[in-house]
């Protein structure tokens, strides 16, 4: 029995955070919310979430000591930045500190299945950097499904393990 | 005033040097002023050069002409003492003369004379005396003369007084009532002493005084001790005399000018040695050399030639001067407001990058929003709408569209190009409205923000978009001063006639070797791309357009404090066109 894919969605903006967390919820989600980096950090020790979608810019501890912390203390957590500030550049440094990717608000909701779909599977390449077999059944996996579907299949792959 | 707390570090009233102020002298003013300078400059000492010279010139001149004329007076006077003497000599040998007896036979004194005419023209008459005075023998034109008694003639008694046997007349009538000279010479006869004495001719003599002129610059006449001319044809110079020129006796050569009615004239004299006569030789040339009191015409033109050439040379480089000056001032302004502009639209790309989060963020909201709504509706998903929860859902996307404009608005008023509009602002009000604009900003970056407001600010009469250009210029600096957060005060005070507003950060500080550079156009300690350095110096531009000041005072690693102070009305030029915030 697969659980559905844990995911933790921090950012200051209330409004778009329920958003944002009840449309991926449709889709099977498992989200967790919190609106500062402590809170975050508090939740990811409680439960081990598979990805993480991080705003960069709020008050308090800011979105790359979050993500520093997040990517210590949880090596195969996946965190996705995301930066309505338009810096670029403090961006592209959070790839360099552990980040996966970043996408800027406002975007695609398209685009953002395609990025945690992603993110999911670089998440079980690490994970499974060992172990040869569960790396082939991942590359045999279909591709040209929908994001969603192919979530749910790299999940009853990434099952096996926790 | 609070300053936040922050120590008396070494601060700078930053005076910005680039500061480009319209110019104070009209142009009018600055062509007098160059013209005036050039002419004192270059062509009064060209004036005085030139006035020196003449006179030097007219000096040697003079000098050179006096020389002359006396050189010639010498000269002529020398001559005609010796013309003198040989005539006396011709009428010794006569009288010497052992086969001439006292009274030679009317056909001896006529070949005599003819002699003695050979000898010069300018003999006349010869005659022979007595011891009486009774003429004996006469040759010549008066033939009435001959018998007449002479005793009492001047001549025949200084004759018979004189040392030297010899007498030399000056010019007189006598029995012939004719003008004549003679020159009468005694001798000794078997027969007791014998007179002889011959007539000369003023006009020959004249004559020959004339032809010992040598040039025809100069008259010469003989004077005598009373003043008589002893020769005929006077030059005009000595014939408009009031009174006739007699030269003192000691020098026997000198040089002098004469005061005529005709102007003035030079002159030489010299005594002669035989005769009381005076020679006087007296300048008659024309003006190529300079005479006293005269002008000498070319040099005259060819300086006044020289003075106009300084002199038009000198206008066109004043006006060039003043051209120039036209140009640079124009170029000046050009690139001033160039500067502005490029200081514009660099704060825009900065301003813009600030809030840019701002939009982004409403932007966000109404994009999962709308596709939360979607979903809803899409029966794959199988959810369900309620009305209630439908209304809840567009109210946030329409507070989030009027977010983002209320952003756009306040970005799009600094950006907008306009005409100062001067009205009565509460500057308390102001800073409220700037620290509103950047409060996200400044939340998210972890700072504090404190007011320190005076109860009662008087009314500034400035452009409300200008002076809120500046806040926000001082203030994002303050952020950007702060990156780990800290605390940004804001105070506002009124002293006399000005106000003032200080923006204290706790920030990394100034360097003391940067302090007098950051009112510099392009001055930045950020990194490369994310400060253009525009801000400050634009910020300096509008305050001292409104006759304000900003101070500064910074201590690294403890903070800095910018303070603007601004007149109650503008002083000074007033502000000139709307900027933009950087």
């Amino acid at each position: 029995m697969s659980d559905r894919i844990k995911l933790l969605i921090v950012d200051d903006e209330v409004r778009f955070l329920d958003a944002i967390a009840r449309r991926l919820e449709m889709r099977d989600f498992d989200v967790t919310t919190a609106t500062n980096g402590p809170d975050a950090l508090e939740a990811a020790k409680k439960a081990r979430f598979d990805l993480a979608l991080l705003d960069l810019k709020m008050p308090g501890m800011n979105g790359r000591e979050v993500l520093e912390a997040l990517k210590r203390e949880h090596r195969f957590l996946e965190v996705v930045i995301l930066t309505g500030h338009g810096s670029l550049d403090s961006a592209v440094e959070c790839t360099r500190l552990g980040a996966f990717g970043y996408l800027p608000k406002p975007y695609e909701f398209d685009r953002l299945l395609e990025v945690l779909r992603d993110a999911y599977e670089h998440r079980l390449r690490t994970k499974f950097a060992h172990d040869e077999e569960r790396m082939n059944q991942l590359t045999d996996l279909a591709m040209g499904s929908s994001p969603l579907g192919l979530l749910r299949r790299m999940r009853e792959l990434d099952d096996g393990e926790k | 005033m609070t300053t936040a707390g922050i120590s008396r570090a070494p601060h700078v009233a930053a005076d910005s040097p680039t500061r480009v102020d319209p110019p104070q002298v009209g142009y009018r003013h600055l062509w007098r002023v160059t013209l005036v300078r050039l002419l004192l400059t270059y062509l009064a000492p060209l004036l005085l050069l030139s006035v020196v010279v003449h006179l030097q010139y007219r000096h040697l001149a003079a000098e050179s002409t006096r020389r002359h004329l006396m050189s010639v007076a010498d000269n002529q006077a020398r001559t005609v003492d010796l013309f003198l003497r040989e005539r006396v000599v011709n009428l010794v040998n006569l009288v010497d003369d052992p086969r001439i007896g006292g009274r030679p036979t009317e056909a001896t004194t006529a070949e005599l004379l003819a002699r003695l005419q050979r000898d010069s023209s300018t003999f006349v008459d010869l005659g022979f005396f007595d011891a009486d005075g009774t003429m004996t023998s006469y040759a010549g034109p008066f033939p009435t003369l001959l018998g007449r008694d002479y005793s009492g003639e001047g001549w025949f008694v200084r004759l018979l007084a004189a040392e030297d046997r010899f007498v030399v007349t000056d010019l007189y009538l006598g029995f012939r009532q004719a003008p004549h000279f003679t020159i009468a010479v005694r001798g000794a006869k078997a027969d007791g002493p014998a007179m002889v004495r011959a007539t000369v001719d003023p006009e020959r003599f004249s004559r020959y005084i004339t032809g010992l002129e040598q040039s025809r610059d100069v008259r010469s006449v003989l004077v005598n001790t009373a003043g008589s001319y002893q020769t005929v044809d006077l030059p005009p110079a000595l014939s408009a005399l009031d009174a006739p020129l007699v030269p003192p006796r000691d020098p026997r050569l000198a040089a002098g000018e004469l005061e005529t009615r005709i102007g003035t004239i030079a002159y030489a004299s010299c005594w002669l040695d035989l005769t009381d006569w005076a020679l006087i030789v007296v300048w008659t040339g024309s003006d190529d050399v300079t005479l006293f009191g005269g002008y000498n015409v070319s040099l005259l033109a060819a300086s006044a030639a020289v003075i106009l050439a300084v002199f038009s040379t000198i206008v066109i480089r004043a006006r060039h001067v003043v051209r120039q000056q036209k140009e640079q001032d124009t170029v000046r302004r050009e690139l001033s407001g160039q500067l502005h502009h490029a200081a514009r639209l660099a704060s825009v790309g900065e301003l813009a990058a600030g809030v840019a989060h701002e939009i982004n963020n409403p932007l966000a909201v109404i994009a999962e929003e709308t596709g939360l709504l979607q979903d809803l509706m899409d029966p794959e998903l199988g959810q369900s709408l309620e009305e209630a929860e439908l209304r809840e859902h567009l109210d946030a996307i329409q507070s989030a569209v009027f977010r983002a404009r209320d952003i756009t608005q306040k970005l799009l008023s600094f950006v907008r190009r306009g005409e100062i509009q001067l009205a009565r602002q509460d500057l308390n009000e102001l800073v409220d409205e700037v620290i509103g604009l950047l409060e996200r900003e400044m939340t998210v970056s972890n700072i504090e923000v404190e007011r320190c407001f005076a109860e009662s600010m008087p009314p500034v009469l400035c452009d409300r978009v200008q002076i809120e250009q500046v806040l926000v210029n001082l203030v994002t600096n303050a952020v950007d001063a702060m990156p780990e957060g800290g605390r940004l005060t804001l105070a506002t005070s009124a002293d006399g006639d000005s106000v003032s507003v200080a923006v204290a950060d706790t920030g990394i500080g100034i360097a003391p070797e940067h302090m007098e550079r950051i009112f510099m156009p392009f001055h930045t300690t950020k990194e490369v791309g994310r400060g253009t350095g525009l801000g400050l110096s634009v910020s300096y531009g509008i305050v001292r357009g409104y006759g304000g000041r900003i101070l500064v005072e910074s201590a690294i690693g403890v903070g800095s404090t910018f303070t603007v102070v601004l007149p109650l009305e503008p002083v000074g030029d007033g502000p000139t066109e709307r900027g933009v915030a950087a």
